[in-house]
């Protein structure tokens, strides 16, 4: 007991010795040095929505042993890891009063000779807020095996994260599984699906509230259902169905590639548990769905099988052919009434230059179709060559295009938001003004998510880094991020509901319309 | 004083012994426990284990392995906490004279399940349970101890019977050391082996071989093969080892027997140049494991090699954060700003040099035997590989396969196994002799082989074990009564592309 009383001045002490370690107010002497403050993650001239976590960084330098920065009016200061906490209700206040315009960010460090003051730099606050919930896997950058991963849903206001589903944290070979595809609909978690593959597999179908289980299987379809759209306003799914494989460079530039041996295209009626084929074809492999915003309208990618393949192909052949295989993207007209499909219109003729594209998206306004484009294949989260690319979907008069053929039609990279590594996986903002997108160009092997400001006239900037209340998270964090979704709400149904429904309750197997 | 001592003899005795087993007996079991374990003063990094159930106590555990860097300190720690763990049962307990040798049970009992478990001491399982188990017992028993002491006040416990005592305390490191010795022989030298790679030492891993060339194993055979490949013996000492592969049986995850060839084959396709086939199962040991210091530091040198500057910094200062890892820091770090030291570096320039000169997927070559795929490569970088590559036919018997790499060195005077192997040929092919002309001085003793080895024909078991002795590092003998049980299975054939899953 008498030790007790050592032990508040031990705590008052260390926090003595830690709060002096940080200073807390602007040098005011200091000599300009010509040198950019090394900062982690770099966020030079970025645009950033009002609605942000505070963009906490590190500035790395072994000769000194304090920072400060100031951002706008807000002033933090930093040990010698030079780690900035940026205080969050100050951050939002600022980022509110600045909506359009720009922060000053200035970086002291305190060397041996004195404090030394860093070039400023800019952040640009735009006015439009981004959704505030970011939903994403997080896996190992994977070969074959997975063991603990989860779907995760971020709070983009602050640093809150939230399980929303996570596999077994303690391996069990009879609960093994792994979870992907997460997919919302129309940019709201009222509706929502995910897959859970491996034990206790099955499509985790949520609406108002109430999850189930659902098995997508048929002697006509390849396997279950995979890449989903859901219908912006019926309860309706778009699956892809493929037969998916992948195999391992031994001498490359790149590390892996993942193949279709076969893929074709699914409507799931989430309401009546049916499913019907809508493509079907052993010349064509078609996937990634993605509706209009309209709903009136499917953008899918599609390959033609190459001549050499068409006789009784196999996975082996199929990886030999990894480098031509080209898809392009096409889209079919949709009548919500009659729910059936017209004739495939071809959107952008990417195979034309030996170019491949993946993951279509339109821009919740329509006018937009983002897509990711690489050399060749589908998967181009493992292709370097993968960069964002955009299709005007409007004619000079800004009415939607009919034809697809208008004049005004453009097609053009997100320079500003690309980098020489891979880019993949976007998702927009329900008001069109943000896309958030996983990229490699971290370290070329862990995906991390990146936003980028996307203006009206269909030009992307600098993209920054998700942050992170500690900056260094992101060079840590030894598992990728997959799949991120920006979304308006909270997902509504808790980990614990969808765990009882993953593991206590069979899938209803769908049944097949012809 | 002294007096005092002496009534303690029992527990000095088992010190001194825990000791000696922890640090010697147990040193490269352990050290190699500490290399397949991580701990960082970090939570990111520790938030996988953390949230383990148990997890905390498993962080524990990993920070007390952390001693095991200097075996020697390991093996003092884990003797004070089976000494301390010990003297708190008997104090706690109060047990009759003759009955004090039963203080020294739960220290038995969790050596001899680190002697039953075998390779699953670490393999597939948690390393923090190998010193967070006993770190638990120790604390419990002194809490235990603690009340004991409130309650009764008593004095120190009471002096045991010396004989008993010394009996059990015998008995208590017999029992561990016997099973580790009979029930998995293989342990100590393929631990050894592996802290001898850890330290560059491929003479001391040559020396380990040899010293258990009877004790044939596969993963053992792969670290005698890297160190054979880095001293340029390959070609003349390959075959002076039995090669007639048992399998070493641990158990996976999931509770079912497996091999631990996945565990090794990261050491054996790194050091034959296969530097992608390494790192895909770097990445599959990191997803299962989380990370461990062996997989960060291939990590750090595989990126290396492969120019992936930023993710070798990345490693580096994951591994910045651990304690005692400087050795490894100062060696690497500095190649991250200045690639010409990366082919300055002996290791790295032999590897470099092994790299398949040609485009191929993994899943498409055969599953490794010994040395990587090394069997079926295609094409050379020079004559190292190719030595090698024909070397690797002669260890897989095909033979159609090693005469097609000979070709390439007819006009040069083959090395020793190579030559015997081409003899062998011969005897099929006999424009092989003219190609070689230097063979004939080899037919007299290969008659002399075939004289010995005509009874043992039939019965090529009977004939392994009769032979061996006169025979061993001799090729004929090897591809008559070698690798028996070295049977390739077509499914080794099959590619493995529509096995793959995609996660």
């Amino acid at each position: 007991m008498k030790y007790k009383i050592f032990i508040l001045p031990i705590f008052l002490f260390t926090l003595f010795l830690v709060s002096c370690t940080k200073p807390s107010a602007v040098p005011q002497q200091f000599t300009e040095v010509k040198e950019d403050a090394v900062i982690y993650p770099d966020y030079r001239d970025v645009t950033i929505p009002p609605n942000i976590a505070p963009l906490n960084f590190m500035v790395t330098d072994d000769a000194a042993d304090a920072f400060v920065t100031q951002v706008g009016d807000l002033v933090c200061g930093a040990g010698k890891d030079g780690k900035f906490d940026l205080d969050t209700l100050a951050w939002r206040q600022m980022l509110s009063a600045t909506k359009g315009g720009d922060l000053s960010v200035s970086v002291f460090a305190h060397r041996e000779s004195g404090w030394v003051k860093h070039p400023d730099f800019t952040l640009h606050v735009a006015e439009e807020e981004i959704d505030p919930f970011l939903s994403y896997r997080l896996i190992e950058p994977g070969y074959e095996l997975y063991r603990q991963l989860g779907l995760y849903q971020r709070n983009l206001t602050n640093f809150t994260e939230h399980v929303i589903y996570e596999n077994n944290r303690a391996f069990s070979d009879e609960d093994n599984h792994c979870v992907n595809c997460h997919n919302y609909q129309a940019y709201d978690t009222d509706r929502m699906l995910f897959h859970v593959r491996g034990q206790h597999g099955g499509t985790i179908i949520v609406q108002g509230g109430e999850a189930h289980k659902i098995a997508i299987k048929h002697d006509s379809i390849l396997s279950a259902g995979v890449y989903p759209s859901w219908h912006p306003t019926l309860p309706l799914v778009a699956f892809s169905t493929n037969k998916t494989g992948q195999v391992f460079h031994l001498q490359h530039p790149e590390k892996i590639e993942v193949l279709d041996e076969a893929s074709d295209l699914l409507l799931y009626d989430a309401e009546k548990n049916t499913v019907q084929n809508v493509l079907r074809s052993k010349e064509y492999m078609e996937t990634f769905p993605c509706w209009a915003p309209d709903g009136r309208r499917l953008y899918y990618c599609c390959a033609k099988v190459p001549e050499s393949l068409m006789a009784d192909y196999t996975a082996f052949q199929v990886a030999l052919k990894y480098d031509s295989l080209f898809y392009d993207i096409y889209s079919m007209p949709f009548d919500p009434d009659t729910r059936s499909f017209g004739e495939p219109r071809l959107e952008v003729n990417a195979s034309a230059d030996r170019h491949s594209i993946s993951v279509p998206r339109v821009s919740p306004d329509g006018r937009f179709l983002l897509f990711t484009k690489g050399d060749y294949g589908q998967f181009h989260i493992w292709h370097q060559s993968a960069d964002l690319w955009v299709k005007t979907l409007t004619s000079a008069d800004g009415l939607p295009s009919l034809t697809g053929e208008g004049s005004g039609e453009r097609l053009y990279p997100l320079s500003a938001a690309n980098s020489p590594e891979a880019e993949s996986y976007h998702s927009w903002s329900s008001n069109g003004r943000w896309i958030a997108f996983v990229s490699r160009r971290e370290d070329q092997n862990f995906s991390r998510v990146f936003i980028t400001y996307f203006d009206r006239e269909g030009q992307a900037r600098r993209a920054f880094l998700l942050p992170q209340q500690d900056p260094e998270h992101n060079t840590l964090l030894l598992k990728s991020y997959n799949v991120p979704e920006l979304s308006k709400r909270a997902v509504q149904v808790s980990f614990e509901t969808l765990k009882h429904v993953v593991y206590h309750t069979e899938a209803e197997t769908a049944t097949f319309k012809e | 004083m002294s007096k005092k001592i002496f009534q303690h003899w029992g527990l000095i005795l088992f010190f001194l012994l825990a000791w000696l087993w922890a640090s010697w007996w147990m040193g490269d079991v352990m050290r190699i426990a500490y290399e397949r374990s991580f701990f960082a003063p970090d939570a990111t990094l520790m938030y996988w284990l953390w949230q383990q159930p148990f997890g905390w106590l498993w962080i524990i555990g990993r920070v007390l392995l952390l001693t095991y860097h200097w075996p020697w300190a390991g093996g003092l720690l884990v003797a004070v906490l089976l000494t301390a763990g010990s003297w708190l049962v008997g104090y706690c307990l109060r047990l009759p004279q003759r009955w004090r040798w039963l203080q020294y049970l739960p220290a038995g009992v969790w050596m001899m399940w680190t002697a039953t478990v075998g390779l699953n001491l670490f393999y597939a399982r948690e390393p923090g349970r190998i010193l967070g188990v006993p770190f638990l017992m120790v604390t419990l028993f002194a809490i235990a101890a603690l009340i004991t002491w409130l309650a009764a006040q008593h004095s120190s416990p009471l002096p045991s019977s010396p004989k008993g005592e010394w009996a059990f305390i015998l008995i208590c490191f017999a029992l561990p050391v016997c099973t580790l010795h009979f029930q998995h022989p293989y342990i100590r030298p393929l631990t050894r082996m592996q802290v001898q790679l850890l330290h560059d030492d491929f003479e001391g891993i040559s020396r380990t071989a040899h010293e258990h060339a009877e004790m044939s194993y596969r993963q053992m055979a792969g670290y005698y093969a890297i160190a054979l490949a880095r001293t340029g013996h390959l070609a003349e000492q390959l075959f002076d080892i039995k090669l007639d592969f048992d399998t070493i049986t641990t158990y996976n995850y999931g509770g079912h027997p497996t091999s631990t060839l996945n565990y090794h084959i990261i050491d054996c396709d790194y050091h034959a140049g296969l530097i992608r086939a390494a790192r895909h199962y770097v990445m599959e040991d990191l997803t299962m494991d989380g990370p461990s210091l062996f997989t960060l530091k291939y990590m750090v040198k595989i990126s290396l090699l492969e120019g992936d500057w930023v993710l070798a910094r990345k490693y580096l200062h994951i591994l910045r954060k651990v304690p005692f890892e400087g050795t490894f820091l100062r060696k690497y770090e500095p190649m991250v700003e200045r690639p010409d030291l990366i082919q300055a570096d002996p290791e790295f320039a032999f590897i470099l040099n092994m790299l398949p000169p040609y485009h191929t997927f993994e899943q498409m070559d055969e599953k490794p035997a010994f040395v990587g795929f090394y069997a079926n490569m295609r094409g050379f970088q020079n004559k190292e590989a190719l030595i090698w590559s024909t070397v690797a036919c002669l260890y897989s018997k095909r033979m159609p396969a090693f005469l097609q790499r000979c070709q390439r060195l007819v006009g040069t005077t083959p090395p020793r196994s190579i030559a015997e192997g081409l003899l062998l040929e011969s005897y099929k092919e006999p424009a092989i002799l003219k190609a070689f002309p230097q063979l004939e001085m080899l037919v007299d003793r290969f008659e002399l082989f075939l004289q010995d080895a005509s009874p043992y024909m039939d019965d090529r078991e009977r004939g392994s074990e009769a032979l061996f002795e006169k025979y061993h590092g001799y090729y004929p003998y090897y591809y008559f009564f070698g690798n028996l049980r070295n049977t390739r299975r077509p499914s080794d054939d099959e590619p493995a592309a529509n096995k793959a899953g995609v996660n």
